[in-house]
């Protein structure tokens, strides 16, 4: 490990070996099937995209630095956007032109005046014009020492760089942009990262300035990119769940932009998952105009909030209903900090329809890590969509066969962007729609005590009158699964479902808490269930 | 003041109802549905409307611009779910209101009134957070299986009846051979478009059976009823459905046989008619959506000639302008949500049926559609005349009188 770099407790991002050449791959998509999710997260890939992602958390927080001129006092750095404390390394400052770039684009492209549904088809011009130029941009901007890495193949590093790179702005048959797009940025900075990019020329730089330039210098700029693209072509949020998923567009500036605002840390402290730094504002000013636009220049968090105040109409409760109750959390930005990264990797990285796009080569690869410990296999697969041919192909009740000749795919390719439409949750398309059903174990979620294990306690169910379905007694009916529910206490006649190939599955329900009958999700009633916290090998896990 | 009256009032002002009422509304909704073929059969005069998806203050707003049930007759198609922050308090209004005045308002199904559908896209989660339990969500889909999957409008004008407007305004008459009229929600004309002054009489070959058509049975769509024999100033009859075609459904009969009392499937011809688009393509392609096929304008002008159709209303697709009418005017998308998601900037639509009442002679054939031939298909297959057409468009409804929620309960993953 090298995490020479960081807080001496905190893991970060291996670097490949000097000592060995690897062998780079051009990514290829893995996930095709909802049981490939499982696959995921156990994989080196996961594991690399968590340990980057918490490593740049945890160096937004605020931190304890000896105060020379008075006498050794302690204050507090923080990590404002316009903070002049990061030093920039030419890499980083080299890779914030490259974005750069890609923004002056968009000024030779402008939006189709013509008549249109919703996306701007110009959005496609755009992207095939820095699909032409990855090549000489990645070339011109990333050190020589990154791109041409030894290798042993006839593929360079540049062909992994390349592919997430170019994953990271939407899409352009869809005219659509969401989570997965970023996550694929995520994993551009990291393989940089895993070559030595950021690491090379400041290996003398004090502890986390490395990761937050990467969030200042990069991470930051991209996202005003990609506001700008959205503004531009209008490109339509990926798999919306309206006012009822987080944001339309971004979750990364969520997680990062509470760190900014969490408590200072020392080196050798763990990273915070209550309070704050004593001059953040109240979360519930996500709601107030005047204190988001404030905040927006200095915080990622409510840049997040001011684009969105800036593009929706109507009361921000209304049309935000999870931030705003987010924002009235009384525990400190450190707790949201904690709840955006167990909701990250519950919503993100474990939805079937974000990373089924993730491609894996050598840098994050699909191979199984050796020290992972399988998730709950039944939870994950019981719930993810499974592609055609499995049985499901229960409509087709009239006897017409199909009379004209089937869809050819040449016209498939002709298809435009669906605009702000649906997509059906088993098709393999459309990143950032997250599927209702997976619990998701975080591998630092430590199981509260006091829960019920929800395939024991019918009886404490039912003394919670009116609690949500959890597990198979649920009567909930997961997408893909189809089948008659269990009608609890309902003297209605029994619905007709498809028949075969299906399965009831558990959805993502909550169940009550005999304590304090508070909501919990389900994916740590699912870890209760297991009778104890999932073993890990993940380095950032609490010891149970 | 009855139970449900009271159920009504209360949903009107968006608030909830309790869990054991919603229980019995569902039940005698379905006792209702249950009753209803999968193709409803509504009569002119009716206000057709597109997807709603829990916009309540814009469901109130389209109200006050169509008039209010159960003075103005509606036909809604679909998508009442889902997205929006009023799920619950749009769909149980519309059921409350569909109990209370069962040949006012039509509902039929969207893609969204659907388990796997709705636990992905808000709706499950809503229930939840304001009912504490999937009890509701749980009454409601049942009642998305009972829901009709089409509507067959019949005894329309091809004529527009002259508007009600305000007295102090002052409009000027309605032209008879006005096809379409679009309206804004101060209910002003803003446009009109002229049938073709161009008088042709139908052809032999468009009422009786063309060869290779199924033969005609059933009450309309098939070509026995409607306008046979060309006495009125009709304007045909409409099929609604919230998608679109099929490759599996050739006739309306064919819908007429499905089975329609399950969750949506993934495939087959109830799924294509929830999720199908249409798009400017030769026959038939994938969707993109992952559900249902894209169909083209030849595929559109044969079905409604093979079912004596004269248009197809259908939902399914945002449109910024509200409605959008496609291949010569042979389809039509109407979408009811206005700045749908509180940011797309679109306007709503709701399009306006008028009853045929009129004892005149056979009309003029063309639509007036400037780029149209009169040869545009094969003259077998000439499209029938469209009914008029008034669609009144409207916006977001104003803001004001929604306070701010009393608590804020705290998500899942921040406990």
């Amino acid at each position: 490990m090298s995490g020479t770099q960081s807080a001496s407790n905190i893991p970060s991002l291996e670097l490949l070996s000097k000592n060995q050449t690897p062998t780079f791959v051009t990514p290829l998509k893995r996930i095709n099937e909802g049981h490939d999710v499982s696959a995921f997260l156990t994989s080196k890939a996961y594991s690399d995209i968590m340990t980057f992602l918490l490593q740049l958390n945890r160096a937004m927080f605020p931190i304890y630095v000896q105060n020379v001129s008075t006498s050794g006092q302690k204050r507090v750095q923080v990590w404002d956007l316009d903070c002049q404390a990061v030093e920039f390394s030419e890499t980083v400052q080299s890779i914030r032109n490259l974005l750069e770039e890609l923004d002056h684009i968009i000024d030779d492209v402008p939006p189709d005046p013509g008549p249109r549904r919703f996306g701007n088809a110009s959005f496609k011009k755009w992207y095939q014009k820095i699909e032409e130029r990855t090549s000489d941009l990645l070339k011109s901007h990333l050190p020589e020492s990154t791109l041409q890495y030894p290798h042993d193949s006839e593929i360079t590093a540049e062909s992994e760089l390349s592919s997430y790179l170019l994953g990271s702005f939407g899409s352009s048959q869809r005219l659509d942009y969401g989570s997965g797009h970023e996550l694929s940025f995520l994993a551009f900075l990291g393989c940089i990262w895993k070559l030595g990019g950021f690491t090379a020329s400041s290996a003398d730089t004090p502890s986390g300035n490395n990761e937050r330039a990467i969030v200042l210098a990069l991470i930051v700029p991209y996202l005003s990119l990609i506001r700008r693209l959205i503004l531009t072509y209008t490109l339509e949020p990926a798999g919306s769940h309206g006012v009822w998923g987080l944001d339309d567009h971004s979750f990364i500036p969520y997680i990062l932009g509470s760190a900014q605002y969490g408590p200072a840390i020392s080196p050798r402290d763990q990273t915070p998952t209550e309070g704050s730094r004593p001059d953040a504002p109240d979360p519930a000013d996500v709601a107030k105009t005047a204190a988001v636009e404030r905040q927006r220049q200095q915080n990622m968090y409510f840049g997040a909030i001011g684009f969105i105040h800036d593009v929706k109409k109507g009361p921000f409760w209304e049309h935000s209903p999870m931030l705003y109750d987010i924002s009235g959390i009384r525990t400190g930005w450190g707790k949201i900090n904690k709840g955006m990264i167990k909701m990250y990797n519950a919503e993100v990285l474990s939805k079937f329809p974000v990373v089924q796009h993730f491609r894996f080569g050598s840098l994050f690869s699909f191979d199984k890590d050796p020290h992972a410990t399988p998730p709950p296999a039944s939870v994950h697969a019981a719930n993810q969509p499974v592609r055609d041919g499995s049985g499901s192909s229960s409509a087709e009740k009239i006897a017409a066969p199909r009379a004209p000749p089937p869809p050819s795919a040449s016209q498939a390719a002709s298809i435009p962007g669906s605009g702000a439409a649906t997509a059906a949750p088993w098709a393999s398309r459309g990143p950032a729609i997250p599927t209702p059903a997976i619990g998701t174990i975080a591998p630092w979620a430590t199981a509260p005590t006091g829960m019920i294990d929800p395939s024991q306690s019918t009886e404490t169910r039912s003394a919670h009158k009116g609690s949500a379905p959890s597990g198979a007694e649920s009567g909930t009916v997961a997408p893909l699964s189809s089948r008659q529910p269990t009608i609890t206490g309902a003297a209605v006649p029994p619905t007709r479902y498809p028949p075969s190939g299906s399965r009831l599955a558990p959805v993502s329900g909550r169940i009550r808490t005999e304590a304090n009958g508070e909501d919990l999700p389900a994916a740590v009633a699912a870890a209760t269930a297991q009778s104890m916290p999932p073993p890990t090998r993940a380095p950032w896990a609490k010891p149970s | 003041m009855s139970d449900l009256d009271k159920a009504i009032s209360e949903l009107r002002a968006c608030k909830i109802i309790p869990e054991p009422q919603v229980r019995e509304i569902c039940h005698k909704a379905r006792e209702l549905l249950i009753e209803e073929a999968n193709v409803v059969q509504v009569d002119a005069p009716v206000t057709i409307c597109g997807d709603i998806h829990g916009q309540f203050h814009d469901l109130m707003e389209l109200f006050r611009v169509g008039g209010d049930v159960p003075d103005t007759n509606y036909l809604f198609m679909g998508d009442f779910v889902d997205r929006g922050f009023y799920s619950l308090e749009s769909f149980l209004l519309l059921l409350c209101l569909k109990v209370r005045y069962p040949d006012r308002i039509t509902l039929i199904r969207g893609n969204h009134e659907s388990r796997q559908i709705t636990t992905v896209y808000g709706f499950y989660d809503e229930c939840l957070r304001k009912y504490g339990s999937a009890n509701v969500w749980r009454y409601c889909c049942e009642v998305f299986d009972y829901l009709a999957l089409g509507a067959l409008v019949l005894g329309t004008s091809s004529t527009l009846e002259p508007s009600f407007t305000d007295q102090s305004q002052a409009i000027e008459p309605v032209d008879d051979d006005v096809e379409i009229e679009i309206m804004n929600s101060r209910n002003e004309v803003t446009a009109r478009f002229p049938r073709s002054r161009r008088r042709l009489f139908e052809s032999d070959g468009l009422n009786s059976s063309p060869p290779g058509t199924p033969s005609k049975t059933g009450p309309s769509g098939t070509g026995a009823t409607s306008d046979s024999g060309g006495s009125h100033h009709s304007g045909g009859a409409v099929l609604c459905v919230h998608g679109g075609l099929s490759p599996l459904i050739d006739s309306v009969d064919k819908i007429r046989l499905l089975d329609r009392k399950q969750e949506v499937p993934h495939e087959g011809a109830m799924c294509d008619l929830l999720w199908s688009d249409p798009d400017e393509i030769d026959t038939w392609g994938l969707s993109p959506r992952g559900a249902g096929f894209l169909f083209g304008p030849e595929i559109v002008k044969r079905f409604n000639h093979l079912n004596d159709l004269s248009l197809i209303a259908r939902a399914h697709q945002l449109v910024m302008e509200g409605f959008k009418e496609m291949f010569d005017s042979s389809i039509v998308t109407v979408w009811s949500a206005p700045n749908y998601c509180y940011r797309c900037g679109n306007v709503a639509a709701i399009l306006e049926l008028g009853e045929d009442t009129s004892n005149g002679g056979v009309i003029s054939r063309s639509n007036g559609d400037a780029g149209r031939s009169v040869q545009a298909f094969t003259p077998n297959l000439a499209p029938r005349s469209g009914p008029g057409r008034r669609y009144r468009v409207f916006e977001a409804a104003p803001q004001d009188p929604r306070g701010m929620p009393a608590k804020k309960p705290v998500a899942d993953y921040f406990l």
